[in-house]
This record gives structure tokens, C-alpha cells and sequence, in this order.
């Protein structure tokens, strides 16, 4: 409980200064401007003048919300103040600017996953009953599960006879009733243990991203999410991004290494999840992968240089099932890993899953979908038709080829303000941990506050005039100091944000906005004409709408229109994993999708280029940005 | 039976800013006249459909040391004044300029890496030459320009000259420079409309008014080029007259210096006979960029040979008639 | 123009059946809004839907073709006022007037200049297109006589003359030749409309001020003829750029069908001057004419003309590019720095721009790179080690530079290694990623 403190002020004055003279600590993030909302206290008696109620609901007003740093004491007044976290807190679940992504969806389908397991009482043979083994187990399926017609493969069938003597003819047999690629069976027998094991059924949904790998483990049974796991993808070492990696790929031994890189990476996640659950890999039986066509050629060693090179054909759009054994995924090796289906050379299984994802393709309203990754992907449309387009924006809001950037983990700088009259920032971080570096949702808000504050010009550069150690010259050009190496976790380096830095963040929101614009026009449709936009991406926990309007990502409408859906890629590939009706509908997805290629004209790189400046060349377009600039302005900012 | 033809006049919302060269004695300056230029509000010379106040100016191009690399039919045109800057200028007056366009070539690091102090003598120099209001241009190499033209705006303040280029990468000091001086600047930027747009808001949020302003948008000679500028003005202009403020400023383009640059206006030896005599071609090689391009925007021309400006100046005089 | 993608793939199937040869129903739609692809393509449209779709195809201006085949003058089926906005397609063609009453050799000698003339530019041969015949004594002989001359030599031709007899045997000189006639005007346009119907001939239409034109225009496609051509009787510079701004944008604004013709020019009418005759033209090849005559011949316009015809019918929807090469920047020396971008147009202006900016002369090389920026054309393979190596040595390169050192763009640092083993001779140097980190390598470099 804050303790009651009783202080005089001059009418006229502002809250925020009588909270100070009471010696309460209240931060100032935004340097008082009303722009963070994190100075909001509750008058609860007595009258007061708000200059600004920015963040604040009408409701909120109505029940006596006020920003300390904009609100005017006019008589007598009781405020509560409430404590920081608390403050903090409620702006994560007031603000709709900021949206927590779910985890999964959950499929609404009643249908079971491909894979089951069947505990099977078996009549051990006699004399007087001597049917194989196989055909004994084919017989009991049948009678028991109603599965018939069983096929199995030669390494199960060595195991068959041991199995089923081992625990008195009890067995658990995991049977894969068909894959999309032949759907009505015949029922294959992935494995055969001894006993009752049914309660490990586990399943894989995998992400194949080009700078994060993430893997869902999934228990197939009662179809829940047991645990995930992420990492950078082990190929960066050989190239950010696709191009790099295809180019990579073109050297002695390249193809084998690439591909080695990204199974030591999944299979180090796999045995990371299978440890934390006290499972082994030979209790995972099914495996989805999403992924961009590059990342999916290179996961199962097909040669992907025809993608980079005109016409950009790639071997295959929707690969075959195969087998974990022949592949060196750690799971069970009969276990099917099944790649999702992708569009062409730059559009691939993991757009199709996230549109699955999304919903868009059943649904009436004009959606936007946007994939923030390496490769930005597009893809507009609704039940009726879809149209994607892929910018390549650059793993920057990923947090790899910044300087100071990270994935969002731990330490990662997620939210900054600055203080446009000191130019000081207040920042947090991912967990409150001394930050180590800047994720993309950091990089969007530091960005934006750069920008607002006049640290940078609308072209991005920074002026080397301001009166701040925060703005130096660095060995790459001008650059802006987030954090002290003192304050760091590991306090050997600042964390800053460069003049390069900033131009490659530029060029990744410019492409994005500009695929907007033009996958928009080329259907003779207006931003303003989208009646929704979802987001999926690796931001994290969440992506500040408010920001990235500022700085131009996202086109500037009412909040309520975005939704940030979180790693759709993934969730999409656990949505086939659970259930063959989403299968089915991914592959008409991927059917029906038209691709459009952005370089074949002047239009792109024209939307490019306008977008390349903050907000946009065109501040008509963005009016709330203009606002703010203007009260910035007005309240003496630089 | 009378066909009734529908209306196509455009009701354009935008007008070109006007901006005004050169001051008078009573403004604070010593020019004998000003230059008006903008001001439309309807596409190049459309008279049936809006205003154009003002004339597009014709600027002469004159060098601060006479130039080596020129055309000899433009050396032969201009003869002995160009061994004197200020002599140039009053011949530039005379054939027909509207103002004088001064580069200072020689402060070039590589051609004679003259100074500021030199600049000043220069300007000083064109200025009592000529009662026209100027257009200076650095050499075109930062620092340098950075150098030689805030001397100019001190020794030209309140003149009202227009200084040049700002670029994007650099037009902090220029700009400050005109700030401080009273004077104009050209924005310079490579062929793209968003590029122009930009450079406009930069130099703007350094709080220049916008009627100082002039824009550049890089001028593609006849054959090469051409249409990518013309385009781009077509744009700027077509922006302009949309309502966009930050396309709204005039457009000066440098075709004198762009067409006397082309290899057929440049050479007679060894071309194809096809091509025609050579002073007519070189001729029309500018007067065709310039009229090109005054029919897709320009506020001002800066050219080169006293023919070209008097046949350009022709041509504005008819397109100025109303029909 | 016509309905946007979005538009047309509502009165499509739908199916997907990709028998049209693209993937959806979607992209063949976009592709028929672009004007790439015929419907006839799709086996699947309803008749409905042709009809709207036919309908909403039709070009605003009427394409009039004039000339034998193999040197044919196609003007018209404009879509666009300004040529950023898609492209302006059928070029105007040049003609040149000669008198049927000049003496026949100065005759012969004047239509073989024009017959003969061609000139290279940028790989595009360029030509004088056709003469316009005016009958000048007013005899039906001559008339026809020259005619048969200018036939045999195969030029496209415009017949100029007012008095239908004189018309009608330059006609029958000129059978299946499509000359156009000039003119029908309001008191012979019976005549002509039927010699234009009978000759299977494009017909000129005169009419001062829109709205005569457009009776005019009316009543003679009454009689049956479709392929006319627009002379609104203006001759100076302000007035014709008035009237065919006006009629350009009635055809393309408002759809307006009277008026939905190309239209003929005389700059010579204009102006004495011959100079200015030409800059005239000029101001025609920008706004709007489709026929342009010219009275004075003489490569020195013609030239820069025809220059300005191939810069304003350039398809602007390619990437502006510059052409490969070795540029100099500053005065360079032997000595100088070489560096080497791309041969997109901003990607070049801003290396060039930034190595000027350095005061530090220069040599640029430009490789082609089919005009993309160089992260996209290294991305699809137009930026590589192969096509720098190319570069190199075509352009001259050790000859004019003494060293061998060549500075490549920090973005493209992955190709050094095989860039290496394309020019064995070189030592390739890994320069800045952003050009405006240009000017502090070129002083290290040259310190
Ligand atoms: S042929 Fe017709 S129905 Fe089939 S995909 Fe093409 S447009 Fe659609």
C-alpha cells in the first residue's frame, strides 16, 4: 500500500509536480508529453483540466483516469497513485496498440490426427491357430480399431515378432491411417511396442524460418501443446538470407552442409522439448514442417538455384511425404515429416500455413495478411480470391544485421521512450533483465521514438547536432546510445542503433508497406478499402501497432483493424498436424493463391522509394503521425 | 444538328508555389528587377483552363573561368567575354537572359581549388556586371560547395539568390546559409519524384519557407534520358496541381549543360552524315530538350548558346498567348 | 481504361482450371486488365461476360493505319494522357509535303532523301515514314502522276487535296495503299466520306472547333467509314496544345466517340522559320498528334526528331537505367580508384553522386544489371562475379586504368571469392555497404 502523503501546490500546476513534491516516484518515460501513458494516476475527488487524455478511454476518463504530465490541479484533490508494475500492467492489457499474440488456435474440426495409437490385446497363436504375426496383428486391428488393410515396412516388421511376445501379446501399435498424399490408407504401422506405451503420441509442428527455427511439441492424443522451443537457424553462419543461402548452396558439399546445419538445429530443439517431457524421439510419429520455399528445399537437400535465377522455378511446391530415418530428423525414423504446400519460388508453406492460420479464406471481410519475416510476405484477399506478393525486407526486424540486435528472448530491449528534451530513453526489457540487445519490437519503438523526438530526420539520418553523449559518431556514421555498456548484461559493449542500422530497418518497413500498396493497387484496390490486417512474425510477445504506424510499417488506421497472430507459420503447421481437414485446406490454399512478382515493373520500387522516409513521403497518408509530430512540436520538442 | 462536345477542363485543387529571384533596392538587395516564377494552376500553357501568372525564366549559364571543355560552337558563340566573368554576364543580359546562372567551376579541387575569399570577388564582380537577379552554383563537390557558397550568401545578403544544389546527404549548410542571408536554394535530386518530395520536407523542416525554394529534379538531355526527366516533371507537376504541398515548388532544369554534354552536340568527326549539319543540330539538340521540357514543367531553363535562348524565348512568347 | 483485375475476375469462372496457362483465375484476370493476354484465352467465359468485358476493352482512340504493310503508319489505341501512367504506344509518323506541281527532277530528288533516310540509335533503326502529296495546280494528272512515284517508291502517303476529282485519281494511283485523304471538311464531306468508303481508305477530317469537328465526324461515319483521322484547324503553339490536350482527354476521359481519332499536325503551317518549324514537331511528338507534316526536310531536325519520338515512346514502366560502362567522375587518372555498381538509374546517381561529393576523380564501371538496384540483381543472379568479370574486360577497363584493383559494393562481399577467379589479375576490394559511406573509404583508400 503507497502511503498517504498530504501536499500544497498552486492551482494551475500540474499533477505530475505535486506527486514529486510528495516524493512519490513517478517516471517520466516520454519526458512528460503524454505520449506514453505511463505516468496514469486516478483523481479520485476534486476537479482537474486534462490538456491531453491520449491512452485514456472515455471510460477511463469518466472513472477519474488522468496523465499525471498533462493534467492541471484546478482545487482540492485526492489522487492514488498507483504503484509501477501496476501501471505498467494495465497499459500491456488496456492498450489495444499493444496485442498479445495466442500460442495456437484451436481446431474446431472434430476430426483425429493422422497418426493413433491402438492398444491391442493380441490371442497368442497355437497349434490350432497359426496365422503369421502380421496378419494375426492385421486381424485384431481390425477387429478392435477397424482399421484394415495394414501395410508395414521391413525395418517394423523385424521388430514385430519380439514386440509382440515381449509383454504377453499386449502391444501398442502406432498406425498412420494415410498422409494428404493418399488419404484413404492404406494404413501403414509406424511402429510396434511392446505393452501399453499409448500415452506418449507425440507429434511435431515445425517453422523452418530463414533466421528462427521453431518447433511445437504436441501431444496427439489430446491434441495439447506440450512445449515449444526456438533458435536462430544454425545456416546464418552461411548467409542471412535466402539469396546467400541458395548462392551458398552452389558450393562443393554447400547443399549437404546447409542442410545439416538446419536438422543439428532442429534436432538440438527436438531433444531440448523430448528432455523437458521425459520423452524419447521414438515417441514422436509425425512431423508437419512450414517454411519458405528456399528453407524447404535446403531441409530435404533439394537443390534450390532455379528459385534464385529466372523465371525462379523451384523443384517442387508441395513435396512428397518422407521418412524422419531417411531425412536425420530426430524422431521416430518411420515417422512421416510432411512439408506443407507452397505458391512459387518466394511465396511457400509458410504463408499458405499462415493464411490457414488467419482464417482470411474463410472468411467475408478484405484481409490483410503479413508475414514479418527475412522474406516480408503478403498476402491479400478473402474466401473468394488471394493474392500474395514477398518483399525482401531483410532479417533487420528479426534482430540479426543490426548491431545491437537479438531475437525476443530474455534481455531483450522491447520498449523505449525518449525524452525529447534530454534525449535520455527509458527503456524495458523482455523479463526486466539487463538488456543484452534490441529485439524487433524494440527496434520498431526506438525507430519511432528517434524519429518523433527529432534524433533523426525523416530520411533516418541522425543530427549530429543535438546537445547529447547519446548522439556520436560512430565508426559506421552517426549513431544514438540506448544503454550504457554499464548498465548491459554482460557490460562490455553500449547497445546503439546506427545510421546503417536505421537504413536497413527503413528499407525492411519501406518494402513491406510498399508490397502493401501495390499487391492493394494491382487489384484495383485502396489501402483504406482493407478491412482488416493480420500480422504473424517473430516479434515476440508483441507488436506495438502505435509504433509501427509511426515509423510507417503499417498503414495508419483505427487500432481495432490489426491483430498480431504471433509465429502463424508454426501454428499453421500445428493445425495439420492435428487434423487432415486442415490439410486438405492448406492445399487449396495453396491452389488458389495468385502470386504476383514485384520487380516485373516501375511500380514497386516507386512504392519503395516513397515509404523509404519516415513516416512515408506522403504524411497524408499517415495523419495520426502528423498529429503527433505537430504536438511535438508544440510542446518544444526538438 | 450542334454536337454538344463534353467539358474537359480539370478543376485542379493545387497551384504551383511562386517564388520570387533577385531583390530590389527598396527590399534590401541592388538587382534592377526580380523573377517571379510558379504561380500556375493548371499543366504547362494550358491557358483554357487556369492561370499561368508568370513566365518560365531563361537563366544563363556563365563560368567563373573560362571553360575548356566546351563545345566550340558555344566558345565561338560567346567569344572573348568568356576570359572575363563579369563581361559574360552583361552578354548574357543582352542576348536575352532572365538571370544569370554562375558556376563556380574553378573552386573545384581539381580545377584550380579556388576559395571562398575568391567566390566572393567573383559574385561581387557578376553583381555590379549586371542588374539580373543569380542562380549560384558550387563546383559540385560537398565540401567545396559547402565552402565557396556560404561565402556567397554572405557577400550577396539580401540579394536573393538562388544557391545550389542541396542534395540529400547535404543541404544543412546551404540551407543555413540562406537562412541567414536571405536567400533561395535549389534542391537537387536524381529523377524520382519521391526523391524531389523528400529533399522538399528536409530542407522545409530546417523551417526555410517554402516559397525559397526551387527544385531540381536532374535533367536527362535529348537521347539521353530525356523522357525519365520529362516524366518525372509531368509527375511532380500533375502532384502539384493535385494539392500536394510538397510538390508545389518550381521546377529548374539544366538542359544547356545536359545538351551541350551529348555527343551530338558535342563532336562533328566521325558521325554519321545522317545526322545533319552541326551547329543546326547542336541547336536543336538544346532548344529541343528545353522545349521538351518547358512543356512538362519547368519553371526555369538554364541554358547555354544565344541562339537556343533566343528561339526558347520565341517559343514561351507563343505559348504564353492565349489561344 | 478498362475494369481493374479485381473486376474482371468477378465474371470469370472462378475454377482455377488454369487452361488459360496461368495458375488462378485471379492472375489471368490481371493480366487482361494489364492488356497482356486475349479473353479468347479462357475457354470458360460465359457470353455475358464477353460482352462486358469486349465492351470495356475497346480502345478510346481508333487505331488508323496508312501505308503498305511493310512500312505501315499505325497510330491511335492511346490509353494514357501522360506517359508515366502506362505508355504511349503507336509513335507519330513523320511526313514530308511535297507539291505535285514541282519540277520532276527536284521532285524525284526530295522523295528519294525521305525514301532513303535511316539512321541508327540505340540499336533501333529510325526512318522519315511517308510523304504528304498536296495538289498544288489542281490537275488530276499530276496529281495521280506523282502519286504513282511516290507508290513506287513505297512510302505511306497523305493526298492532300480539296477537289474530289483531284483526290479520286491520287486514290487510284494509290490502290491498296491505304493513303490517308486529306480532307473531308464541311462542304465536301459527302464526297470524300464515299471516296474514303470506296477506297477502303483512312479519311482526315477538318473542322474548326471541337464541336463542328465532332458533326463532322458523325455524319460520316453515318455513310459507313470507321478509320478517321482528327484535324481540329489549329496551327500555332499555344492553340494546338490546347486543342489536342482537349482531345486527347475527351477520348481518354470521357470516352467521347466522335472524337475518338488520331489526329494530324502541320508545324510547317505555323511558323516561317524552319527552326522553329521543328521544335514545333517536337511539341506534337509530345502532346498528342498522331500524323505529323513537315515541310522542310533536313537531317539535322529530322535527327533529333526522331531522337525525341524514340525518348517519348519509351515504355516507362522499365526501371530507368543508364548504360553499362566506364564512366568518369572527376578527371580520373591511370591511378584513380575504380569501383563498380549496377545500372539502375538511382543505384548509379548515388554512387556517382557520392564519389563526385568526394572531390576524389573516379573511374565508375556500370554493369549491366538489366537495370535493378544491387541487392535485387545480385538476389536474382544479374550482379554476379561472372557479369562484373564482363564487364571488366568489355569496356576497356585495363586500358584505361594502370592498377588492378577494383572496389565492389559491400553488399555483394559473398562474390569476391569467385570474383577473384574471374579476373585472376585483380585484387578485388570489399567497399562500403551504403553509398554515403563513399567519401571516407576514397580518402582512406587514397591515403
Ligand atoms: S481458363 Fe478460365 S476458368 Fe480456367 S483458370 Fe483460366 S480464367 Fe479461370
Amino acid at each position: 500500500m503507497p502511503a498517504q502523503q498530504v501536499v500544497y501546490v498552486e492551482r494551475g500546476a500540474l499533477l505530475q509536480e505535486a506527486i514529486e513534491a510528495a516524493g512519490i516516484p513517478l517516471a517520466l518515460p516520454c519526458g512528460g508529453q503524454g505520449r506514453c501513458g505511463r505516468c496514469i494516476v486516478v483523481v479520485q475527488e476534486g476537479q482537474v483540466r486534462r490538456r491531453s487524455v491520449a491512452r485514456l478511454t472515455p471510460q477511463e476518463v469518466e472513472q477519474g483516469y488522468a496523465l499525471a504530465c498533462q493534467t492541471l490541479v484546478e482545487g482540492d484533490l485526492v489522487v492514488y497513485v498507483p504503484p509501477q508494475e501496476e501501471r505498467i500492467v494495465r497499459l500491456e492489457v488496456g492498450l489495444a496498440a499493444e496485442k498479445e499474440a495466442p500460442e495456437v488456435v484451436v481446431c474446431e474440426h472434430e476430426q483425429a490426427p493422422w497418426v493413433a495409437k491402438c492398444h491391442l490385446k493380441v490371442d497368442p497363436p497355437s497349434l490350432a491357430d497359426n496365422t503369421t504375426d502380421f496378419e494375426r496383428l492385421q486381424r485384431e486391428l481390425v477387429r478392435q480399431h477397424g482399421i484394415t488393410g495394414l501395410v508395414a515396412s521391413l525395418p517394423i516388421m523385424r521388430k514385430l515378432a519380439g514386440a509382440l511376445r515381449a509383454e504377453d501379446w499386449e502391444v501398442t501399435a502406432v498406425v498412420e491411417k494415410g498422409t494428404w498424399a493418399s488419404s484413404q490408407g492404406p494404413p501403414r504401422l509406424v511402429d510396434i511396442r511392446p505393452g501399453d506405451t499409448t500415452e506418449h503420441t507425440l507429434g511435431l509442428a515445425i517453422d523452418i524460418g530463414t533466421t528462427t527455427n521453431v518447433v511445437y511439441l504436441v501431444d496427439l492424443q489430446s491434441k495439447a501443446l506440450l512445449g515449444r522451443a526456438s533458435a536462430y537457424n544454425g545456416q546464418i553462419s552461411c548467409g542471412e538470407d535466402v539469396i546467400s543461402r541458395i548462392i551458398y548452396s552452389q558450393r562443393p558439399g554447400g547443399l549437404e552442409h546447409l542442410q545439416q546445419l538446419v536438422l543439428n538445429t532442429l534436432n538440438g530443439l527436438i531433444d531440448e522439448l523430448l528432455a523437458a517431457h521425459g520423452a524419447s524421439p521414438e515417441d514422436v510419429y509425425f512431423a508437419t514442417v512450414a517454411g519458405n520455399p528456399t528453407m524447404i528445399h535446403l531441409f530435404l537437400g533439394l537443390d534450390p538455384r532455379h528459385i534464385r535465377l529466372e523465371p525462379h522455378i523451384p523443384t517442387v511446391n508441395h513435396p512428397p511425404p518422407v521418412r524422419a530415418g531417411e531425412l536425420g530428423l530426430r524422431i521416430h525414423p518411420e515417422a512421416t515429416v510432411d512439408c506443407l504446400p507452397g505458391v512459387g519460388a518466394y511465396v511457400g508453406a509458410d504463408i499458405t500455413a499462415g493464411v490457414l492460420r488467419s482464417r482470411m479464406s474463410e472468411e467475408e471481410p478484405i484481409t490483410l495478411f503479413i508475414d514479418v519475416g527475412t522474406n516480408g510476405e503478403l498476402v491479400l484477399g478473402n474466401k473468394d480470391w488471394l493474392i500474395s506478393c514477398a518483399c525482401s525486407a531483410g532479417p533487420a526486424f528479426e534482430g540479426s544485421g543490426v548491431v545491437s540486435g537479438m531475437r525476443a528472448t530474455v534481455g531483450a530491449i522491447q520498449e523505449v521512450w525518449i525524452n525529447p528534451q534530454t534525449f535520455e530513453p527509458t527503456y524495458e526489457t523482455i523479463g526486466n533483465a539487463p538488456p543484452k540487445g534490441i529485439c524487433g519490437s524494440g527496434m520498431i519503438s526506438l525507430l519511432g521514438e528517434m524519429f518523433i523526438t527529432g534524433v533523426i530526420d525523416k530520411s533516418g539520418h541522425v543530427n549530429r547536432s543535438l546537445d547529447t553523449p547519446r548522439v556520436r559518431e560512430g565508426p559506421g556514421g552517426g549513431e544514438y546510445v540506448v544503454a550504457w555498456a554499464a548498465e548491459t548484461e554482460d557490460k562490455k559493449r553500449d547497445i546503439v542503433l546506427t545510421e546503417v542500422d536505421i537504413q536497413n530497418l527503413l528499407r525492411a518497413k519501406a518494402a513491406i508497406y510498399a508490397g502493401m500498396n501495390v499487391l492493394a493497387t494491382s487489384v484495383g484496390l485502396e489501402l483504406e478499402d482493407i478491412e482488416r490486417i493480420l500480422i504473424g512474425g517473430a516479434f515476440g510477445k508483441y507488436i506495438d501497432i502505435e509504433k509501427a504506424i509511426e515509423i510507417g510499417l503499417l498503414p495508419d488506421m483505427p487500432w481495432d483493424r490489426f491483430a498480431y497472430l504471433g509465429n502463424t507459420s508454426v501454428q499453421g503447421a500445428y493445425l495439420c498436424l492435428l487434423c487432415p481437414e486442415h490439410r486438405a485446406m492448406v492445399r487449396e490454399i495453396a491452389s488458389k493463391m495468385t502470386y504476383l512478382e514485384l520487380s516485373a515493373d516501375n511500380s514497386f520500387m516507386n512504392a519503395f522509394t516513397s515509404a523509404l522516409f519516415l513516416p512515408h513521403t506522403d504524411l497524408e497518408q499517415f495523419p495520426s503521425v502528423r498529429e503527433k509530430l505537430r504536438n511535438v512540436e508544440r510542446l518544444g520538442g526538438s | 444538328m450542334a454536337a454538344s462536345v463534353p467539358s474537359v477542363q480539370e478543376k485542379w485543387t493545387g497551384k504551383v508555389r511562386e517564388v520570387t529571384l533577385g531583390a530590389l533596392p527598396a527590399d534590401g538587395g541592388t538587382r534592377g528587377r526580380t523573377v517571379t516564377v510558379g504561380g500556375e494552376n493548371t499543366l504547362p500553357f494550358l491557358h483554357f483552363e487556369g492561370e499561368v501568372p508568370h513566365r518560365p525564366a531563361i537563366a544563363i549559364e556563365i563560368w567563373d573561368h573560362p571553360p575548356e571543355d566546351w563545345s566550340p560552337i558555344l566558345l565561338e558563340a560567346w567569344g572573348d567575354v568568356l576570359q572575363d566573368v563579369g563581361a559574360w554576364a552583361k552578354k548574357a543580359e543582352e542576348v536575352g537572359a532572365d538571370l544569370i546562372a554562375l558556376t563556380l567551376d574553378s573552386a573545384h579541387p581539381e580545377k584550380g581549388n579556388t576559395s571562398g575569399e575568391q567566390a566572393r570577388a567573383t559574385v561581387r564582380k557578376v553583381l555590379e556586371a549586371t542588374t539580373l537577379p543569380l542562380i549560384v552554383y558550387g563546383p559540385g563537390q560537398v565540401d567545396k560547395d559547402n565552402e565557396v557558397l556560404v561565402a556567397v550568401a554572405e557577400e550577396a545578403a539580401g540579394e536573393r539568390v538562388a544557391l545550389g544544389n542541396c542534395e540529400e546527404g547535404n543541404y544543412r549548410t546551404i540551407v543555413a546559409a540562406a537562412l541567414a542571408h536571405g536567400h533561395l536554394v535549389i534542391g537537387k535530386t536524381p529523377i524520382d519524384v519521391n526523391l524531389a518530395k523528400q529533399l522538399n520536407i528536409l530542407i522545409s523542416d530546417m523551417r526555410l519557407d517554402l516559397d525559397r525554394i526551387l527544385m531540381d529534379p536532374t535533367t536527362g538531355a535529348l537521347g539521353y534520358g530525356l523522357e525519365y526527366t520529362y516524366s518525372v516533371m509531368e509527375r511532380l507537376k500533375l502532384a502539384a496541381l493535385m494539392g500536394d504541398s510538397m510538390t508545389q515548388q518550381p521546377m529548374i532544369v539544366t538542359t544547356g549543360f545536359e545538351a551541350w554534354r551529348a555527343k551530338e552536340a558535342r563532336v562533328n568527326e566521325g558521325v554519321p552524315a545522317e545526322w545533319g549539319d552541326w551547329t543546326k543540330r547542336s541547336l536543336l539538340w538544346e532548344t529541343i530538350t528545353t522545349m521538351a521540357l518547358l512543356e512538362a514543367g519547368a519553371n526555369i531553363v538554364v541554358m547555354r548558346h544565344p541562339e537556343a535562348v533566343k528561339k526558347i524565348r520565341q517559343v514561351i512568347d507563343k505559348l504564353m498567348t492565349k489561344a | 481504361m478498362g475494369l481493374s483485375g479485381l473486376a474482371i475476375y468477378k465474371l470469370l469462372p472462378k475454377t482455377n482450371c488454369k487452361e488459360c496457362g496461368f495458375p488462378t483465375c485471379l492472375a489471368f484476370a490481371m493480366k487482361l486488365a494489364a492488356r497482356q493476354v486475349e479473353l479468347s484465352a479462357c475457354p470458360y467465359v460465359s457470353d455475358e461476360a464477353k460482352a462486358v468485358l469486349d465492351a470495356a476493352s475497346a480502345p478510346p482512340i481508333r487505331l488508323v493505319k496508312v501505308g503498305p504493310e511493310e512500312r505501315k503508319v499505325e497510330v491511335g489505341n492511346e490509353t494514357v494522357l501522360f506517359r508515366h501512367e502506362k505508355t504511349f504506344y503507336h509513335p507519330p509518323g513523320f511526313f514530308y509535303r511535297l507539291k505535285d506541281d514541282e519540277p520532276a527532277d527536284a521532285f524525284a530528288a526530295r522523295l528519294e532523301a525521305v525514301a532513303n533516310y535511316g539512321v541508327e540509335r540505340v540499336g533501333i533503326e529510325l526512318k522519315a515514314d511517308g510523304i504528304a502529296l498536296q495538289s498544288a495546280a489542281g490537275s488530276a494528272d499530276a496529281f495521280g502522276e506523282r502519286a504513282a512515284q511516290v507508290v513506287s517508291a513505297g512510302l505511306p502517303l497523305v493526298l492532300i487535296a480539296d477537289d474530289p476529282q483531284v483526290m479520286e485519281a491520287g486514290l487510284k494511283a494509290a490502290q491498296g495503299m491505304a493513303p490517308l485523304i486529306y480532307a473531308a471538311n464541311a462542304e465536301n464531306w459527302e464526297t470524300m466520306a464515299s471516296l474514303a468508303a470506296q477506297y477502303g481508305a483512312p479519311l482526315a477530317v477538318f473542322g474548326e472547333g471541337l464541336e463542328t469537328l465532332a458533326e463532322l465526324t458523325e455524319k460520316i461515319k453515318g455513310k459507313g467509314v470507321e478509320d478517321m483521322v482528327l484535324d481540329p484547324g489549329t496551327r500555332g503553339w499555344s492553340d494546338s496544345l490546347a486543342a489536342f490536350t482537349q482531345l486527347r482527354r475527351l477520348a481518354i476521359k470521357k470516352n467521347y466517340r466522335p472524337l475518338g481519332y488520331p489526329i494530324i499536325a502541320f508545324p510547317g503551317e505555323g511558323t516561317e522559320d524552319e527552326l522553329e518549324e521543328a521544335l514545333l514537331a517536337g511539341q506534337y511528338v509530345a502532346k498528342y498528334a498522331g500524323f505529323i507534316v513537315m515541310d522542310h526536310f533536313d537531317p539535322a531536325s529530322l535527327y533529333p526528331l526522331l531522337t525525341l519520338r524514340q525518348n517519348i515512346y519509351t515504355d516507362p514502366q522499365k526501371p530507368i537505367q543508364v548504360s553499362p560502362g566506364l564512366y568518369e567522375i572527376g578527371k580520373p587518372t591511370p591511378e584513380s580508384p575504380l569501383l563498380v555498381t549496377t545500372n539502375f538509374s538511382l543505384t548509379y546517381f548515388s554512387v556517382a553522386g557520392e564519389v563526385e561529393g568526394s572531390g576524389i576523380p573516379a573511374w565508375l564501371l556500370v554493369a549491366d544489371s538489366e537495370g535493378m538496384s544491387v541487392l535485387t540483381a545480385w538476389a536474382a543472379g544479374k550482379f554476379d562475379a561472372e557479369r562484373i568479370a564482363k564487364a571488366v574486360k568489355s569496356m576497356g577497363v585495363a586500358e584505361k586504368v594502370a592498377h588492378r584493383k577494383i572496389i565492389i559494393p559491400g553488399y555483394v562481399s559473398s562474390i569476391s571469392g569467385e570474383l577473384e577467379d574471374e579476373l585472376p589479375d585483380w585484387e578485388i576490394l570489399v567497399g562500403p555497404r551504403e553509398a554515403i559511406n563513399i567519401p571516407s573509404f576514397l580518402k582512406q583508400f587514397a591515403a
